[in-house]
């Protein structure tokens, strides 16, 4: 902390001072240090469960200079000297050696090293305890920005306190800004600590309709229930439901564990019990008469045990039959935590509603998921669609491409601090670079091959590996950071529950851009024209004064330009190592096949089913995302098999062979 | 032509002629999907063996590295670790950072007998004679930083995020028993496994956030691995998770995996490991700036594993002089109870069942890509096998006392004197 | 003997004769039984290279003699793999298990000795049940059977719905690569049975045979592993050198006019698929146990990449010319990543092996399509050619 920052703070600690009410009776004012260092312990070592202790004293004190304390401890910057355990602040934190200063009059107490003192760093619990102990003070200040820091601390972690606290303030508060956020803020507290029903009830009503999150949270723990059982349903007990013993809700065994734990009943024996049972009785080589060489079969195990019983040496395991009795003379029912009908009934109908809403905006949110997760299938793969589905080339380098493209952003941005600028230059120097590469490659290798397509799979995929490594030599293998933007940082938030990040955004709108250039490129223009004669018909389109050698560089060359960008785009969420490339090789080939080659419309449609099928068996086993990853692919495999030419199949003299 | 092949490779193989110097082993991978994390590693032998050297070796003899490179392929580190203790000789072996590669390693060693350090927090239930594990056994990072969750944020509602793989995958049980006997129900449990380098994570931090509508406090205990962290932290940035709404406590992201990452917004976030950078002592501050002379960087950070190989290093080094000699059962003998400094303060000790006393720091995320420690305990001892899952619960392993590392303490016999590969 | 595959094709002499030298020259430096000049582990390398000589073989008859370009060969090799992993899994685990449970003072029934085991081998994935397919694990006969029978029958379903839908080159290329990534993906999964990312591990305890000690195993493995590629080579000699041979290098050459011959092309492709998917299994039965570890990563679709790249650096459409790819390049990859290449200093850069490595590998391939299509076994007919005039 600066100087000149903890004169401010002690400016507005004396500010804050005089607004304290002076309560009726006054302690001898001990100093703050004598108090601190009679609790030194709960204050060096604080902890979330005891640190309340020492609040109390603090604020029972009255001292003046306990606010800016409790600022200053909340925010690390108290430190306690070693060899005396003196708590002390400093002047800048960052100093050596540090300038001490005493906590009560800020008079300078000397210098120490970086090691003779110890830098007091309460945990986020802690801090949280001493926000909700400041938000008294703070609730009292004249400085509505601290007023709205005290609503945020109470928000976040509400006490019983703050109702009466908030519901004065609600009297008295004119900044309309306050008051609408306290609004927000109340219906909560009144349906935690409130004594009275009607007024939770209200509060919960007011809630009806609202699908945010605190609003769920608020209204959830209201319908918590604990399982029981008794001989009979207890009158007067606010009752969720009876349950029937193995049903889906309540199996019979954990019914009968119940029933043992509250002693109604014997506990059933097990396999392993037998076993101890038989071990602590083995008597001259034998348990129950049957030699111990003998009880390697369960049965015998049963017969030997049978015995011991009769011989009132281990208890008689229940049957069947005694377990259905059992569990037949009670009752089993869930019972809810909150008493009150009146409420629990008020909040089980508005969450009711809330729920379906809520129901509604989770689909939305997953079709979005599904929908960016598809567009990033797409950028990944629609340079393949140009190089692979219009030109016939099988680049196993394609990934690299998108590697390098990441990389070049990695570049920019590390010469060009500011991100927005970086990006600026990055995509189009992304372009430029994959797009020579690109042509470097075809130039070099790919073209002594048009007419061994497998054997271009060789070659590429060596570039691939060799590519992979060289950058790994160069950047090392460090995960590099590509930081978006702050435009792009965060999201796009339509309600609690649907959210989007802006980077996914961005990518969508980038693919849907590259979707729609292209397709004019490939349809509309000389170019696009050229191409497809080119892969149609070399030959043909030779004679007809086109320049297939010219052709098939600059496609080639686009195609790798495009995964350049898209490397870019990708870097900016996804991590940024030398072989990103092989986690969207695969995928993309057969994104790219599934649609159908050859046009890149198919590579939409391609990649949309592959996104969107894949966030759909996510959404059916959400604990486990590579099995939806299998089932994905296992999927494509059996699709291809009945549409071998994908989803948009060419036609006609289009389909090539 | 494969004669000839042979032949040269033959020739290769005997170069391997008798030298008085002490051979040290050296398996990290260094290239592959596993050299992001291991070349550091490889490093930071290096760097000890040298100032071993410098300080004038070892029982008068000069310390020989002899680097290999596992390739990130398990059956390799089992040849190559099989090829350090026939053909090189190799006195002892720093290796790994997988739990495959180490469990590929494991009958190797066990059938040769060498001597191997394993340096990174895994997830237990193993004891080898043969390996001394100088990083975290799951009570040792695991349990206290859920112990810290429970206690200090109030976190009542847990995901537990993983990569799929063991270490993630045991953990969590692990952690799933203790937090249902520490009265946490089922459901709000959430476990969810991703594969390795996973970058679409949406939607499950999506699920994550709507934990919150229970009113619990949410938490998120992350053993995600490597480079799947980025895109993990990205989106947490992105739907706007601080610190404050979610906590998540990392036990695979250390200084060097925030080294790819705008650390600005995940101020706060936690991290359990036994070492951080920041710790401010004498030790950390000489083992730092030799760190810097070494790689001639001195923007390259340390990290636990790195640690964890110091220690082992000292404590081999410290066996050594004890026993006068690099033959394995007397080294052996010699690191029980032994003790050396850790770079936090405190001191590592072994323990007969091959693992160490570590302290358990907890820091939170600074903006700078460093960690501010917030908590750190005395040292806790290793536990080989978890007290928290019912069939490990009755094993121990005791090497010195009861010569075997998978004793069950009900039928009082020793299961297995290999370790569980 | 008079018309036999020895005569026809003068490959198969030359190749056995080579095969059985190395393998006696093995045998004579070998530890166990020679001089020692070749270390137990080099012994195991050379034993494993033989392996992937043998699947590089399946390899190139599926691809070399029928044009089925298979990016997915590796699958059957670690399905090979993990059948005979889970014998050895079982039966090591349940010996150790049945000698401790012998301790105990009331003798384990057989269900005990299973659920103890069970839960020795899955207790690392959290599980303690036996998984459907161990279901055999427990029988070495069995599980030898399923060595064969399960790559092949993954061969048969998946050539069956290929090469019935006439899913052919690149689309058929890409989509067995797929079925390895579907493979190993499957297999990462914890819990479906084969424990997950960990695989099967410590394979080179061979049950039963402890006492003999790995520096004996190591060449009796290299001894099967030559026997198998000699009678691989022979069987794949056999196979390509009459009619059916014939029509496969029709199918290569033209798949539409062997059609149109009326020879049924499906079943010729598929039975040459099958077939190669079992020799791998065998190959990869062989191998593992000498590796020590199968885990998923085994499967990875850059591993089959690789089998293909072999087969074409050696020269594809000779069987010769496979076994030369993979041994060549897998024994200088190991050569160049074991840190025993000594770096080259240019003065201002020191060129390390373990880096460059990849790099050089990769350029080798390009330069060899290029240049070389025939491959390795190219330059032998080159030299031939040249001194038969």
């Amino acid at each position: 902390m600066t100087r000149t920052a903890l004169a401010a703070l002690v400016g507005v600690f004396l500010a804050l001072a005089a607004p304290l009410q002076a309560p009726a009776q006054s302690q001898p004012a001990a100093d703050l240090q004598t108090l601190l260092q009679d609790n030194a312990e709960l204050v060096a070592d604080a902890s979330r469960r005891t640190v309340q202790d020492i609040l109390d004293i603090l604020v029972d004190s009255q001292l003046p200079e306990v606010p800016q304390f409790l600022a200053t401890w909340q925010d690390r910057e108290l430190y306690q000297r070693n060899s005396d355990g003196l708590f002390v602040y400093v002047e800048d934190g960052d100093a050596d050696p540090l300038t001490l200063i005493d906590i009560s009059t800020g008079e300078v107490l000397g210098t120490a090293g970086s090691r003779d003192v110890t830098q007091l760093r309460p945990n986020r619990g802690v801090q949280g305890v001493i926000a909700a102990t400041r938000v008294q003070f703070q609730l009292a200040s004249d400085d509505p920005a601290r007023r709205m820091a005290a609503l945020d601390s109470i928000e976040s972690d509400p006490e019983e306190s703050h109702l009466a606290l908030l519901q004065g303030l609600l009297d008295t508060e004119t900044d309309p800004d306050l008051r609408a956020r306290i609004e927000v803020i109340l219906p909560a507290l009144v349906i935690a600590f409130s004594d009275e029903d009607a007024p939770r009830v209200a509060a919960i009503e007011s809630l009806s309709g609202n699908i945010s999150l605190s609003a769920r949270a608020t209204l959830n723990p209201l319908l918590a229930t604990r399982l029981e059982l008794a001989e009979a349903l207890p009158d007067g007990a606010n009752i969720a439901r009876e349950l029937e013993p193995g049903s889906d809700a309540l199996s019979r065994e954990d019914a009968y564990e119940m029933l043992v734990e509250e002693g109604l009943a014997p506990p059933r024996v097990s396999r392993s019990d037998i076993l101890s049972v038989l071990t602590a009785n083995i008597v001259d080589g034998t348990v129950g008469g049957i030699p111990v060489a003998e009880l390697n079969t369960e049965e015998a195990r049963d017969r030997a045990y049978a015995a011991l019983v009769a011989a009132d040496l281990a208890p008689p395991a229940p049957s069947e039959a005694d377990v259905t009795a059992s569990l037949g003379s009670v009752v089993f029912f869930e019972r809810y935590l909150e008493d009150s009908a009146a409420v629990t009934t008020a909040a089980r109908e508005t969450l009711d509603g809330i729920e379906t809403r809520v129901g509604f905006y989770r689909f939305l949110d997953l079709s979005l998921d599904g929908i960016s997760l598809a567009s990033i299938y797409f950028l990944a793969a629609i340079g393949l669609a140009i190089t692979f589905g219009v030109m016939g080339v099988i680049n196993m380098a394609h990934g690299e491409f998108i590697m390098i493209g990441a990389y070049t952003g990695f570049v920019v941005q590390s010469l060009v601090p500011n991100e927005t600028a970086s990006l600026a230059i990055a995509i189009p120097l992304a372009f430029v670079v994959t797009f020579m590469a690109g042509v470097a490659m075809e130039r070099l290798v790919i073209r002594w091959l048009y007419h061994r397509p497998l054997e271009t799979l060789l070659a590429t995929f060596g570039i691939s590996i060799a590519l992979q490594q060289i950058v790994r030599l160069v950047f090392g293998a460090l995960t590099q950071p590509l930081t978006p933007p702050d435009w792009l940082a965060g999201s796009v938030t339509l309600n609690d529950v649907v959210s989007i990040s802006s980077v996914r955004v961005a990518i969508f709108i980038l693919a849907a851009l590259f979707f729609v250039v292209l397709w004019l490129i490939l349809n509309r223009t000389r170019l696009g024209l050229e191409v497809r004669a080119v892969t149609q018909n070399p030959a043909m389109a030779a004679s007809m004064g086109i320049n297939p050698d010219r052709i098939n560089m600059l496609t080639f060359g686009l195609g790798s330009g495009i995964a350049g960008i898209a490397g870019v785009a990708i870097g900016l969420f996804a991590q940024v190592v030398p072989d990103m490339g092989t986690n969207y090789i695969v995928q993309s080939f057969m994104t790219v096949v599934v649609g159908g080659v050859g046009n890149i419309f198919g590579t939409l449609v391609g990649a949309s089913m592959i996104g969107g099928l894949q966030k759909a068996i996510e959404w059916l086993n959400p604990t486990n995302t590579l099995a939806a990853q299998t089932y994905m692919i296992l999927f494509v495999i059996l699709f291809i098999q009945f549409r071998p030419r994908g989803i948009i199949a060419l036609r006609g003299r289009a389909a090539g062979d | 032509m494969k004669k000839l092949l042979l032949a040269s490779a033959c020739a290769a193989m005997s170069v391997t002629a008798a030298q008085a110097d002490i051979k040290v082993g050296v398996l990290h991978s260094t290239t592959g999907t596993m050299a992001i994390s291991e070349t550091t590693l490889r490093d930071v032998m290096l760097m000890l063996i040298e100032q071993q050297n410098a300080a004038g070796g070892l029982l008068g003899e000069q310390l020989v590295p002899v680097v290999v490179d596992g390739a990130s392929d398990w059956p390799t580190f089992a040849e190559r670790t099989r090829e350090l203790l026939t053909v090189e000789e190799v006195d002892v072996i720093f290796c790994c950072w997988t739990s495959t590669s180490r469990k590929a390693i494991l009958p190797v060693v066990e059938e040769l007998g060498g001597i191997v350090f394993y340096p990174v927090q895994y997830e237990g239930e193993e004891s080898s004679l043969n390996v001394f594990y100088t990083g975290a056994a799951p009570n040792q990072q695991a349990i206290p930083a859920v112990d810290y969750f429970l206690e200090e944020l109030g976190v009542e509602s847990f995901a537990l995020l993983g990569t799929d793989y063991v270490y993630p995958r045991t953990t969590n049980r692990i952690l799933e028993q203790y937090l249902l006997d520490a009265g946490i129900p089922q459901e709000n449990i959430f476990v969810n496994y991703t594969p390795f380098g996973h970058s679409d994570w949406s939607s499950i931090v999506a699920d994550v956030v709507a934990l919150g509508e229970t009113g619990a406090q949410v938490g998120v205990i992350s053993t995600i691995n490597g480079d799947a962290n980025v895109g993990f932290y990205n989106e947490l940035i992105a739907q706007g998770v601080t610190a404050d709404d979610i906590p998540v406590v990392a036990f695979s992201v250390g200084e060097e995996e925030l080294s790819g990452l705008d650390t600005e917004p995940l101020v706060g976030h936690l991290a359990a490991w036994n070492y951080f950078m920041s710790a401010d002592t004498p030790e950390n501050e000489a083992f730092i700036a030799a760190w810097h002379e070494f790689t001639g960087d001195d923007t390259r950070v340390t990290n636990d594993p790195m640690e964890a190989h110091y220690i082992g290093f000292q404590m081999w080094v410290a066996a050594v002089e004890a026993a006068g000699t690099t033959e394995p059962d007397a080294v052996r003998a010699a690191m029980y109870g032994l003790q050396v400094p850790n770079l936090t303060g405190g001191m590592a000790e072994m323990l007969p069942n091959h693992h160490l006393t570590k302290p358990v720091l907890i820091g939170e995320i600074r903006a700078d890509g460093q960690f501010d420690i917030i908590s750190q305990t005395d040292p806790v001892p290793g536990d080989a096998w978890t007290d928290f899952l019912p069939e490990s619960s009755v094993l121990v392993s005791n090497w010195p006392g009861l010569g075997c590392g998978m004793y069950n303490t009900e039928t009082e016999t020793c299961v297995q004197l290999q370790s569980n590969y | 003997m008079g018309n036999s595959i020895f005569v026809r094709n003068r490959s198969v002499p030359i190749f056995i004769a080579v095969l059985a030298l190395v393998a006696l020259c093995v045998t004579f430096l070998s530890p166990a039984y020679g001089t020692g000049a070749l270390s137990v582990s080099f012994t195991k390398v050379l034993g494993m290279t033989l392996c992937l000589c043998l699947a590089a073989l399946a390899m190139d008859l599926v691809w070399g003699y029928c044009g089925i370009l298979s990016l997915g060969h590796f699958a059957f090799f670690g399905l090979g793999g993990y059948m005979i992993g889970m014998w050895l899994m079982t039966a090591r685990t349940e010996a150790v298990i049945r000698a401790n449970l012998a301790e105990s003072p009331i003798p384990p029934t057989e269900a005990e000795v299973s659920q103890a085991t069970a839960l020795q081998i899955f207790s690392v994935v959290g599980a303690e049940d036996w998984p459907w397919m161990w279901a055999v694990s427990d029988s070495l006969v069995l599980s030898l059977v399923m060595v064969v029978l399960v790559p092949g029958l993954l061969a048969l379903v998946f050539g069956w719905l290929a090469f019935r839908s006439r899913v052919t080159g690149v689309y058929l290329s890409i989509l067995t690569q797929a079925m390895t990534l579907a493979l190993s993906l499957y297999l990462f999964q914890n819990d479906t049975g084969l424990r997950g990312n960990n695989g099967l591990s410590g394979l080179q305890n061979i049950p039963g045979a402890e006492a003999i000690g790995q520096e004996r195993l190591s060449v009796w493995f290299f001894w099967a592993s030559a026997l198998a590629l000699g009678l691989g080579y022979i069987g794949a000699a056999w196979l390509v050198s009459g009619k059916f041979g014939n029509i496969l290098r029709g199918i290569r050459d033209d798949e539409l006019r062997v059609r149109f011959l009326g020879y049924p092309v499906e079943v010729y492709k598929l039975v040459v698929f099958t077939l190669s998917a079992m020799i791998c299994g065998v190959a990869g039965a062989l191998y593992y146990p000498q590796a020590g570890i199968i885990n998923p990563d085994e499967i990875a679709p850059i591993a089959s990449i690789y089998l293909a790249v072999w087969v074409a650096i050696g020269g594809r459409g000779r069987l010769y010319g496979a076994v030369i790819g993979a041994a060549v390049v897998s024994l200088l990859s190991t050569y160049f990543t074991s840190g025993r290449a000594p770096d080259v200093d240019l003065g201002f850069y020191e060129i390390s092996w373990i880096d460059w490595w990849p790099v050089l590998l990769g350029l080798g391939f390009v330069l060899v399509t290029l240049f070389a299509p025939r491959g390795l076994a190219g330059l032998f007919d080159y030299v031939v050619r040249r001194q038969d005039p």
